[in-house]
């Protein structure tokens, strides 16, 4: 399972999507959690940069692990999302501080079809009120965008994930330069 | 002045007198407090060559800028003195509360002097200092003492192990926190100091209050954020380390004969958790909490470097044992690393497993220096010598390893041999980047781009030691923070750089005071099974040629000659004078 994981950490990074320090990425197998190590690099991920954990059972192993763990395992518990990653795409980030919603309408024309809208949901890295906030967005949404931080999309496998990430980076990359123009025009 | 004092107290116990002095801005500047303020008075006032245990040995006992404060993490203390285990300098310190108190009382530190003519404690109140007698005192462990004296305040004292002359006695303070490792409740006992008790009434002035509450803010969130110091060392104590340990196949077990044990669930923290009713009992101004114990009983939890020594190492699968081992040790006030290394060894040794009833037998034989426990009290480095099998001690200048074995942390291996109080791995907590990813995670096997690294790991944890500031606390906040905080507090203005600078003062001057005391780069090494065909484990051993290169590179970060001399020019640039 590392090697999907490596596959989608090394496409997250060639593609911009988040630099190689940034960002994490699990994938739920039964009743176990296969996340990211803290402090891996996602275009470096061999078998000794993932962490194997209970899905219910916290132990001492979430130590090594992502901050975001309690994020991860919270969405699962409340989705029926099988893969999550999080990175922190430069346009989702932007898009989420000069907002004045918490739903983000894309522009363009396929991220409208693909994902409707875009949750900014709050709350500060690793904590319950993110962990909470994420579940709550994510049960009817693809994906989301934490602000000031970054995007947080499911699937159930990682590439549907990793789609999501590129689709709203892609809409806040649009509607950015669209509203900068339509600004600048008017 | 804010933050410090600016006074520390000499005690001269030959003469019965104690003399008030301050201490300067440019002092406090260049040495902080802590680590800093001991390593300075020792270096100065300790001449090459004695007996640790002889009155020409002096004590120190020191606070920081931020103990006594509400900065997180920030209620610690420092014990510096000659090791009668080691022979090196050697500073060790401790949570609880007596650090704040003695801040609160009016001091920055103690330095203490000679040797009483018969027991005595000593008593401070606010500025009034009193030197007691204890002779009703003597030949009680230690729970007992602090009972006995706690109305009086604070208290930090020894066992029968410190009155013994255990090389490996401990200063106990607030009941179970420990000035550990180095034999310094030995030196407490060769001068016939039984305790030190303080209490105090004054507030600690802090020079930019908004700042600070920044500051502290900042530092608060760091530590919630990282899931080392809130998830794990909150939830498990530092026993969250035994099962991520033993599955990163680097847990002592059988004396280092091997690096995984088959029962290490067994001892776990989160065995731990299951079985027992835990109560947490923070440190002063800790929100990290990973000190506790078995609620209604007060039994300790063990560390996870007492669960390794006494567990793994010596093969013993029952925690039940362990604790009992730990509590024997606090009590007599003996370090657990070295006690349980030293049995390790004495069971290597002498081809025996010992059973749970026969290591207990031996703690205590330890605490008593009764039969073999003589022996034993001297630790493994003299116990394997005198038994013509020096190859089965497992330390560093006379310090035995701790719960990580070095074949399978290279960078942790490299700051082992370089640590200037021996086998030690809070001089550069390795384990940080090359297990937990923080600040970054590193390749573990390998040396390569680790010299640099563990130096600069060094000069900051020399900084930390010196705040005093509580090394869980690096998982997740760094040089900036503290630099920050500390500003705010004192008014000063110290940045990351400082802060380095003031570590790696303190580092040189640690290494001239060994160098002194005739330790030499052949030191700077780590037991021959490491380097050993046959010592390999998991197929790993460490190739001397790569650990020799990577000891140069080190000393060349440092700016120390081949031979691990620092250069004129390196001491200059530290300010540092030369002694003798």
């Amino acid at each position: 399972m590392w090697r999907e994981i490596s596959k989608f950490g090394k496409k997250m990074v060639q593609c911009g999507l988040t630099h190689s320090h940034f960002g994490n990425i699990s994938v739920r197998v039964g009743n176990k959690l296969i996340i990211t190590r803290s402090g891996s690099m996602l275009d470096e991920i061999d078998e000794n940069m993932v962490v194997e954990l209970d899905l219910d059972k916290p132990s001492s192993f979430d130590t090594i692990a992502s901050s975001e763990t309690i994020v991860h395992r919270h969405i699962y518990k409340e989705t029926s999302a099988l893969a999550i990653i999080h990175a922190h795409s430069p346009f989702a980030i932007v898009q989420s501080m000069i907002s004045s919603t918490n739903l983000l309408v894309p522009t363009d024309c396929e991220s409208k079809y693909f994902l409707h809208e875009i949750p900014i949901i709050t709350g500060g890295v690793g904590s319950r009120e993110l962990a909470q906030n994420a579940a709550n967005a994510l049960k009817d949404h693809k994906g989301a965008i934490i602000k000031e931080h970054g995007p947080i999309a499911i699937g159930k496998i990682v590439e549907e994930a990793f789609v999501t990430i590129c689709s709203i980076e892609h809409a806040c990359k649009v509607k950015y330069f669209s509203d900068l123009f339509l600004r600048g025009k008017g | 002045m804010f933050g410090w004092n600016g006074k520390i107290a000499k005690v001269y116990l030959t003469e019965k007198k104690v003399e008030i002095i301050p201490l300067s801005k440019e002092f406090l500047i260049d040495y902080l407090g802590g680590r800093g303020l001991g390593v300075k008075f020792v270096y100065d006032l300790v001449k090459p060559g004695i007996d640790p245990f002889s009155s020409e040995n002096i004590l120190v006992f020191s606070a920081g800028p931020l103990t006594g404060t509400t900065c997180p993490t920030s209620g610690r203390f420092a014990t510096i003195s000659k090791s009668p285990l080691t022979g090196t300098i050697f500073d060790s310190n401790s949570g609880g509360s007596f650090g704040p108190e003695l801040k609160f009382a009016g001091f920055d530190g103690l330095v203490i002097f000679g040797k009483a003519e018969e027991p005595v404690y000593i008593q401070i109140h606010n500025e009034k200092i009193s030197i007691k007698d204890a002779k009703h005192l003597w030949d009680k462990n230690t729970r007992e003492i602090t009972r006995e004296l706690s109305g009086l305040g604070r208290v930090a004292c020894i066992g029968k192990a410190g009155e013994k002359g255990v090389r490996f006695a401990n200063i106990m303070n607030d009941y179970n926190h420990t000035c550990g490792r180095g034999g310094l409740g030995a030196v407490m006992g060769s001068k016939n100091l039984k305790a030190i008790v303080v209490r105090g009434e004054k507030k600690i002035p802090i020079f930019d209050e908004d700042r600070y509450k920044k500051y502290f803010q900042d530092i608060s969130r760091l530590l919630v954020a990282s899931p080392v110091s809130s998830k794990g060392l909150g939830e498990y104590g530092t026993a969250v380390l035994v099962n991520l340990i033993n599955y990163m196949k680097i847990l002592p077990t059988g004396n280092f004969r091997f690096s995984q044990f088959d029962f290490a669930e067994e001892i776990s923290g989160e065995k731990i958790n299951s079985t027992f009713p835990i109560k947490k009992t923070p440190c002063y101004a800790c929100p990290i909490a990973c000190k506790r114990e078995v609620r209604d009983t007060e039994m300790e939890i063990p560390e996870y470097e007492t669960i390794s020594m006494f567990g793994s190492s010596c093969r013993i699968s029952n925690i039940q044992t362990i604790m009992k081992a730990n509590r024997l040790c606090n009590d007599y006030g003996m370090d657990t690393i070295t006690a349980g290394s030293t049995i390790a060894c004495y069971s290597e040794l002498n081809g025996e497993q010992l059973t749970d009833e026969e290591l207990l037998k031996l703690v205590e034989l330890i605490g008593e220096r009764k039969d073999v426990g003589q022996e034993l009290s001297e630790g493994s480095m003299r116990y394997a010598r005198a038994h013509n099998k020096s190859n089965l001690s497992m330390q560093v200048k006379g310090l035995e390893l701790p719960g990580y074995d070095p074949r399978g942390v290279l960078g942790l291996a490299l700051g082992y041999a370089t640590s200037n109080r021996g086998g030690c791995h809070l001089r550069a907590y390795m384990i940080g980047p090359e297990i937990f990813g923080k600040p970054k995670l590193v390749n573990r096997l390998t040396f390569s781009g680790k010299s640099g690294l563990v130096q600069v790991i060094q000069n900051l944890f020399t900084a930390v030691d010196s705040l005093v500031v509580c090394k869980f606390a690096l998982f997740s906040v760094g040089e900036e923070e503290w630099a920050n905080i500390l500003s705010a507090v004192t008014g000063m203005d110290f940045v990351s750089e400082n802060l380095l600078e003031i570590g790696e003062r303190v580092w040189n001057i640690e290494r001239l005071f060994n160098l002194k005391e005739k330790f030499s780069s052949i030191d700077d090494t780590l037991p021959e099974r490491f380097f050993q065909e046959d010592g390999r484990v998991e197929g790993r051993n460490i190739k001397k040629d790569e650990f020799l290169a990577s000891l140069l590179e080190y000393y060349r970060f440092r700016g120390w000659d081949s031979d691990g001399v620092p250069t004129k020019e390196k001491l200059q640039q530290l300010n540092i004078q030369m002694q003798g």
